[in-house]
């Protein structure tokens, strides 16, 4: 199978910057990927070298098997950085104008994207009376409009509130599932951990990590997952805790904290049942995907 | 080249619902033989018959730019006879919509990427233009006509004129401004502000040819013998003095104030006015074959160097 985005050794140099740097990797159709980096980190000039706006300086890219600029062009739709409009052109003028710009877009098409992304109401106003959160709206439709193959998205719920940002999440899924490969970069790590399986990390131009979203959060774990314990009584589950061999703290009068090797997580219920504790709940405590990337950039993750 | 069509239908789209479109061909479609007409009923009804008439002069007059012909020509002459041109307002305008608008507003990452074939977009978006120049065109000749024919159901004019000529001189200018369009894009795109771009569309060309009109007198004043010797060392001198012959301004008018000449001479005054230096500015003694053929090297002058630019410039 041809993969549906491909970057050999991409390399983006602004002078002596190089905003990004011999990054590689290679992402299957169907894929939800999630692009994450610092400010300045090199993800908007890396999905617009593969959106063929600019060139590369060395390295290549490639979509759906053909190389950038070409044929695999057509079939990607993008959102780079703010998306931008004729201001004088309602929503509904810009899709049109979209549409029949890209060539091939069947009229009904316009209502559906615009259903899609709940903007059939102000579809008719002027886009420069759009609040950053309807553009932004209008931006997804717009990428969606020819039925692309590849959605490459740079922080699409930039300026959605809190509904809009779950509702474009549920969006991408529906994309996802009909076999659509999406590259999402993002700054709310919380939203990237619901929708993707797979990071790309890039930090100054470098990538940083390339694997499966619990990857990191292992890495970042580090051989230890920690566990905040519930149980009927406190005093009794620290001691069988440390009969198991761990070193928990104890947390209020029912509760305890542990950490634990990440492979023996999957046992620990049991083992605590044949001790005799009644375990009231158990929560993963650490490794949100928010901890695990700032351990990742470290304290370097910050403009560069 | 289906790509083409694409563009040129989604920039049309997009035309049609700006204002300045209306307003221009407003000004040229009704506005001119609005005036024209009156002109010319003034003049009937007052000068008819008075001292000033002499053998007719003023029926000569009225038939030279009121009669249908007189006021078709009139709609190709008078754009290229203010300053700066009609013609190249309108093109500088529709450089503005089709080139500067899309840094303005920073839509050249949308519509590359909604149509990421670079060359059919800058065909698509010149050829929106040349639709756009030739409508107007389309739309003068014809509305003056048809003014023409409804002035004479009150004046003195006659239906009468080398019509077949005139259309091909419409068809030449509309084809001359391609250059002009292309120059027009080229410099709106590389220029950072759309502003700046549309002011050097209107004046650089001219700019430039007045510098030589400048520099040609100095040429001749005494004090300055030694670059008179110079350039004639270097026989620099013919290539200099042939220099206006190849000017873009001169050659670009040179269909529209063909018939200057003819109507001149309609208006009674003397045939071979001579404008002197002038007159090489306006490209008094260019044939249109060889202006034609100037034009066309420009246009693919700059359409070259347009084409190279849009395919490498990286889309911020
Ligand atoms: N046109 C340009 N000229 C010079 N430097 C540039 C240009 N575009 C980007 N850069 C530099 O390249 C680096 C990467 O920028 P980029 O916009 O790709 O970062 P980013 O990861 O998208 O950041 P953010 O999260 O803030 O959007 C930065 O150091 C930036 O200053
Ligand atoms: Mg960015």
């Amino acid at each position: 199978m041809t993969s549906a985005i491909t970057a050999s050794s991409l390399t983006k140099r602004y002078g002596r910057v190089r905003a990004v740097d011999a990054v590689s990797f290679d992402i299957q159709p169907g894929e939800i990927v999630g692009f994450l980096g610092p400010n300045g980190a090199g993800k908007t000039t890396t999905l617009r070298m593969l959106a063929g706006l600019v060139r590369p300086s060395t390295g290549s890219c490639s979509l759906l098997g053909s190389p950038v600029p070409g044929a695999g062009l057509r079939e990607v739709g993008t959102m780079i950085e703010e998306p931008s409009f004729y201001p004088y052109l309602t929503g509904r003028g810009n899709l049109r104008h979209a549409a029949i710009l890209h060539g091939g877009v069947p009229e009904s098409r316009i209502d559906e994207v615009l259903g899609f992304v709940r903007m059939e109401r102000a579809a008719d106003k002027k886009v420069r009376a759009y609040s950053q959160g309807m553009r932004q709206r209008l931006a997804l439709a717009r990428a969606l409009l020819w039925r692309p193959r590849v959605l490459l998205l740079d922080e699409p719920t930039n300026g959605l509130d809190p509904a809009g940002i779950a509702e474009v999440r549920e969006a991408l899924r529906t994309v996802a599932a009909e076999g659509v490969t999406v590259l999402v970069s993002s700054h709310i790590l919380a939203e990237i951990e619901k929708l993707v399986e797979r990071i790309l990390a890039i930090d100054r131009g470098v990538l940083r990590y390339d694997g499966p979203l619990h990857g990191l959060l292992e890495a970042a774990g580090a051989g230890g997952v920690e566990y905040d314990i519930e149980a009927t009584d406190g005093p009794a589950l620290v001691a069988a805790l440390e009969r198991i061999g761990y070193a928990p703290v104890a947390r209020g009068e029912r509760g305890a904290s542990v950490a634990i090797p990440s492979n023996q997580a999957a046992g620990l219920l049991a083992r605590l049942g044949a001790e005799g504790v009644e375990v009231i709940e158990a929560r993963r405590a650490t490794a949100t995907l928010e901890e695990a990337y700032l351990k990742l950039v470290g304290a370097e993750g910050r403009p560069s | 080249m289906s790509a083409v069509v694409d563009v040129v239908r989604a920039e049309l789209f997009k035309a049609f619902r700006k204002r300045r479109f209306y307003a221009l061909a407003g000004l040229y479609w009704v506005l001119l033989p609005v005036v024209a007409l009156i002109t010319a009923a003034v003049l009937d009804r007052n000068l008819t018959g008075s001292f000033a008439d002499q053998n007719g002069t003023i029926v000569q007059v009225v038939q030279g730019f009121a009669s249908p012909f007189g006021l078709a020509r009139l709609a190709l002459m008078a754009p290229a006879l203010m300053s700066p041109t009609a013609y190249i307002i309108a093109v500088a305008l529709f450089a503005g919509l089709f080139i500067g608008e899309e840094r303005s507003h920073h839509m050249w990452k949308t519509t590359l990427a909604v149509q990421p074939a670079r060359m059919a977009v800058l065909i698509g978006k010149l050829t929106s233009g040349m639709i756009l120049l030739g409508l107007l065109l389309a739309g003068g000749l014809a509305t003056a006509s048809l003014a023409g024919a409804a002035g004479m159901l009150f004046l003195p004019t006659t239906f009468g004129g080398t019509w077949g000529s005139l259309v091909g001189l419409f068809a030449l200018q509309w084809l001359h401004l391609l250059a002009a369009l292309t120059l027009a894009y080229l410099l709106v795109f590389l220029v950072r502000s759309g502003t700046l771009g549309i002011i050097l569309v209107i004046f650089l060309p001219a700019l430039l040819e007045g510098l030589w009109a400048i520099l040609n007198t100095l040429q001749q004043l005494e004090p300055l013998t030694r670059f008179n010797a110079v350039f004639q060392a270097l026989r620099l001198k013919q290539a200099w003095e042939g220099l206006p012959q190849l000017f873009f301004t001169a050659n670009l008018y040179a269909p529209a104030r063909h018939p200057l000449g003819a109507f001149v001479r309609s208006t009674g005054a003397s045939a071979n006015a001579d404008l002197g230096p002038i007159g090489n500015l306006l490209g008094q003694n260019l044939t249109l074959p060889h202006a034609a053929l100037v034009m066309a090297g420009y246009t693919v002058v700059f359409g070259l160097w347009l084409a190279w630019v849009l395919h490498r410039r990286d889309i911020e």
